[in-house]
């Protein structure tokens, strides 16, 4: 604090007055020092980062290293082989992998069609302090448990379901269907269902990056409403579809509880053959399986970054 | 060193970098006690970084900055001797404007009587008695720069910092509060360093003046000086309306130098040697101190001249602007006063001289 | 703003849609409170409404212990994961890296719930079996335990699920926070944390409170994590589970959802209409503000 002229080394904090008496600073209180700029409170800003490093990045780098230990009766020990990766590459775990990885393609592509025309909607036509209220109205169903939620399925799509009484007093059909609970179907229907909240979120930050006047210009310059849609919202709006898509993606294709509830026998997602491992104390085969996971999901983020350049979906928050 | 010669605020070598852009090149400024000094300059050319370090919100990529002889570039602002007036957005809005400017010496931990009676003294003092129990948001521009006032000087502190306080109000305004704030600054008799860019509010509320530009401190000196005595080519150009023509030096002995333009050569005055011949120098010269005169004829003696074509005048109420343009198609400007006697009607492509006493023109060399 | 030559009916047409979709997600939930309330349960050809299924789940004393236990994870998980969200968005304010950092932040929400919880299981066991050998190769019991599955793992796993949302909360509140405020506060002899306390906060109060809310809500409903991290104990996402997988739905179990469900639906359901009248407020406040400045 002090400079190099001898004549006027001081310490502030013991001055009271400067000549002229004007100026006090405010005494400096112990808590002040130890927690303040100075102090430790430097370094509280990086604490949640450091966090998610040591909690977050670390474990699931770690993934990768534990996916090749050897399996022992209770844990694993270290070591180097691929037999988790050629069992589960050569069982029928890889088959039902890829078929639910296309379950999972086809709900998160029924979710942006049910879902992302409702975040252009309410971008387009509705008064903007308004939009997030409207929303909000899509955080309902995601206060739900997750569980309740899937499990809620059951009641509502099986054989003596809601659907089914419906359609059964309508008289659209006479006998219950049974081929949507306990079927690939069911689990789709419950991704859909479990996360379209998330597509219209992603969607409409997506749509925050549009700014109105396209529309307005679209209209002025007499595009029809696919035109406008093709050539216009979908480039401008393609990195916000793109990390809503992978998210019901990577989520449809991890959380077990999905075909575990609604899916039929033998179906399964990565998720569920992961917990299902670690139950059977097959630990090098869960972290497999989560290193897989993880490179799908890195590879699809790489791809969509090339595509579409996501970090454009942070514009709002800046 | 007694209090009297301290100066109020010094700026030794202060840099600033934000990652490879310069804001701050090496300033050095210093500020007397009880001056109204002003920063003034063009946009984004570091003044308010200057302003902002001074008050401890900018920290130094080098140098120092004392006040009043005291090193305080490790401190934070509420550590500093210093207070600041900011441009906009500044009032704590869930606050009245009795809290906010009790704001400080709640801090301080006064008795609350003694707070009450300083704000109520300094609304006064601000000409808002009787404003205490608005919000901020019912107040208007001028009005809550004047709130800000008041929660600044209530602290008593020895420097106010002002970062363009007056940006955000409409022309009219701007003019009556820099009267305010000339007022205020003379009664209160605190260290005042307001930012601007604005040359009119420069020079109305300050008793010196620092041009800042580039992130460099370009000149410095009291608002005539820097009116009719730039020394450098910046300052010219951006303070005033002055008509600057580059050359380069030809000769230059004592008392006067002879600038050789391409198309004619001019003579300037100067104090003492230059630069060397061939160095690059300017010339300028204030567009209301040159006259038209038609291209023959007699000129009055000490003056010189350049041959021009006349192209149009521009009315502007108070002045009139004659544009002329050069041989190398330059472009000057003569203005004077829209009813002075003298004023001569001239037509478009006529040629003309353009005529001014040599003591009244200006060299630059940098 | 609305298009006044846009089509009525159109518009209409996609507001319908749009609380059609709401409806249609929410159905199975309201399906379910429906049939918490009938005396027979599901399926059954008569409906007798009667609260009797919820003054059996009040009386049932795992499902109060597991509660309990929820409650005390959920409460402590919030207690972190708001200020950490705070401080995450403070410093995505002030940093030069703000691609990598939102990236970093919002990146759980990328990885499935049962990805990250089997992750998280092996990586506190070795955790556990690393303090253990140093402990032992130290000759104490210091480290024994440290990372035994257990309430500090379950709140580990809760608060990395739960910050991201935290997090985008904050960042949208304090987005019409002005910093100057704070240097403003600064200015008049306030150290950091009192500019923040006294000009700050109040300012975005109200956006942590809802990313508090939001936080309790997230990790009581949150399962799979906390079922691989939690040890063992119960929670009430556990409990629930286990009745659903062993019992079938029992006619608890549809009374123990709709109770949770209704609780968490009531409190946001408030949030919003509460930030829908501040709203309303903040609104009247811009517009004076934005007023044309009058000469005085």
């Amino acid at each position: 604090m002090s400079n190099n002229n001898a004549e006027t080394v001081v310490e502030l904090d013991s001055v009271d007055k400067i000549e002229g008496g004007r100026w006090q600073p405010a005494p400096p209180t112990f808590l002040g020092q130890v927690l303040g700029e100075n102090g430790l409170g430097r370094w509280a800003l990086y604490l949640p980062v450091a966090f998610l490093l040591l909690f977050f990045l670390i474990p699931l780098a770690l993934t990768y290293v534990w996916s090749v230990f050897e399996r022992t009766q209770f844990w694993m020990k270290p070591g180097f082989t691929l037999f988790s990766y050629i069992n589960f590459f050569t069982s029928a775990r890889l088959e039902n992998f890829l078929i639910s990885m296309g379950h999972s393609a086809i709900a998160a592509a029924i979710a942006f069609v049910f879902g992302f025309p409702i975040a252009v909607f309410v971008r387009r036509r509705i008064p903007e302090v308004v939009q997030h209220r409207v929303i909000l109205l899509f955080i309902l169903p995601f206060m739900v448990s997750e569980i309740i939620r899937v499990f809620a399925l059951r009641p509502v799509l099986g054989r003596n379901g809601l659907v089914n009484s419906v359609l059964i007093d309508l008289g659209v059909i006479s006998e219950p269907i049974t081929s949507i609970l306990f079927t690939p179907t069911g689990v789709i229907i419950g991704e859909v269902l479990s996360f379209l909240p998330f597509m219209v979120f992603a969607g409409f930050l997506a749509m925050e990056v549009v700014p109105k006047y396209v529309f307005e210009i679209c209209d002025d310059l007499g595009a029809g409403r696919i035109r406008t849609f093709v050539d216009v919202i979908l480039p401008l709006a393609a990195p916000g579809i793109f990390a809503g898509g992978v998210f019901i993606f990577v989520n449809g294709l991890g959380v077990a509880l999905l075909p575990n509830v609604l899916g039929g026998p033998g179906a399964v997602n990565a998720g569920l053959i992961a917990t299902q491992a670690i139950t059977a104390l097959d630990f090098p085969l869960a972290m497999a399986v989560s290193a897989i996971m993880m490179t799908t999901l890195l590879a699809l983020l790489y791809l969509g970054h090339r595509l579409f350049d996501l970090t454009k979906i942070l514009t709002p928050f800046s | 060193m007694n209090a009297s010669e301290t100066p109020a605020v010094e700026v030794q070598g202060l840099s600033k970098s934000y990652g490879s852009v310069r804001a701050l090149n090496g300033v050095e400024v210093s500020i007397g006690a009880g001056e109204y000094f002003v920063l003034l300059g063009p946009s984004g050319g570091g003044k308010t970084t200057l302003l902002r370090t001074i008050g401890g919100f900018v920290k130094p990529s080098a140098g120092k900055v004392l006040l009043h002889g005291y090193d305080v570039s490790a401190l934070p602002p509420d550590k500093r001797p210093t207070t600041m007036v900011f441009q906009s957005y500044a009032l704590f809005p869930h606050m009245s404007v009795a809290r906010n400017v009790g704001y400080g010496l709640r801090i301080k931990k006064l008795a609350s009587k003694e707070i009450r009676e300083r704000v109520d003294a300094m609304l006064e003092l601000v000409g808002l008695a009787g404003y205490g129990e608005r919000m901020p948001h019912e107040l208007s521009g001028g009005q809550q720069q004047r709130v800000q006032l008041a929660r600044s000087l209530v602290l008593d502190r020895d420097i106010l910092l002002l970062d363009e306080p007056l940006a955000a109000l409409d022309a009219n305004l701007r003019k009556d509060m820099c009267l305010e704030l000339k007022r205020l600054q003379e009664t209160v008799g605190i260290t005042f360093v307001h930012v601007t860019h604005n040359q009119e509010e420069a020079m109305t509320v300050a008793d010196r003046i620092a041009i800042i530009a580039d992130g460099k401190l370009v000149e410095a000196g009291t608002a005539r000086d820097i009116y009719e005595h730039p020394v450098k080519r910046f300052t010219a150009d951006f303070v005033g309306e002055n008509n600057i023509l580059d050359g380069t030096l030809a000769a230059a002995d004592g008392s006067k130098a002879t600038i050789d333009l391409g198309f004619g050569r001019v003579d300037v005055p100067i104090d003492d040697d230059v630069a060397t011949e061939g160095a690059p120098a300017s010339f300028s010269i204030r567009s209301e101190l040159l006259k038209l005169f038609p291209a023959e004829g007699k000129l009055p003696n000490g003056t010189q001249a350049l041959n021009g074509t006349y192209d149009e005048a521009v009315y502007l109420g108070l002045t009139i602007s004659h544009m002329v343009s050069l041989p190398n198609g330059a472009a000057i400007i003569v203005r004077n006063i829209a009813d002075a006697a003298e004023h001569q009607k001239f037509e478009r492509a006529q040629p003309v001289r353009i005529v001014w006493t040599m003591t009244s023109a200006h060299l630059h060399t940098s | 703003m609305t298009d006044e030559y846009g089509n009525i009916w159109a518009y209409t047409l996609k507001w319908a849609y749009t609380l059609l979709v709401v409806v249609t997600l929410m159905t199975p939930v309201f399906y379910v409170m429906y049939i918490s309330f009938n005396e027979n349960g599901f399926g059954a050809a008569e409906y007798v409404f009667t609260f009797d299924w919820y003054r059996v789940i009040l009386e049932d004393k795992l499902l109060l212990a597991a509660l309990k236990d929820t409650g005390i994870l959920t409460i402590i998980t919030t207690i972190i994961v708001v200020p950490f969200g705070l401080l995450a968005a403070k410093f995505y304010k002030r940093t030069r890296y703000k691609v990598l950092t939102v990236s970093l932040l919002l990146s759980p929400l990328f990885v499935p719930s049962d990805i990250l919880g089997s992750a998280l299981l092996v990586f506190f066991k070795n955790l556990s079996k690393t303090f253990e050998a140093l402990s032992d190769w130290l000759g104490n019991e210091w480290f024994y335990g440290w990372f035994d599955l257990g309430y500090m793992t379950a709140i580990i796993g809760l608060v990395i699920y739960t910050l991201p949302y935290v997090f985008v909360v904050i960042l949208i509140t304090m987005g019409r926070y002005r910093e100057q405020q704070t240097e403003a506060a600064r200015a008049c002899g306030a150290g950091a944390w009192q500019a923040f306390w006294h000009v700050e906060f109040p300012q975005i109060r109200a956006g942590i409170f809802s990313s508090g809310a939001f936080a309790i809500i997230l990790s009581f409903n949150e399962y799979t994590r906390t079922s691989l991290l939690k040890g063992g104990y119960d929670t009430f996402t556990t409990v629930l589970i286990s009745q659903f997988l062993n019992e079938g739905m029992s006619a608890q179990s549809y009374a123990m959802s709709s109770a949770v469900s209704f609780f968490a639906i009531a409190v946001i359901g408030s949030v919003i209409i509460y930030t829908l009248f501040r709203s309303e407020k903040l609104d009247r406040l811009a517009r004076d503000k934005a007023q044309p400045v009058m000469s005085s």
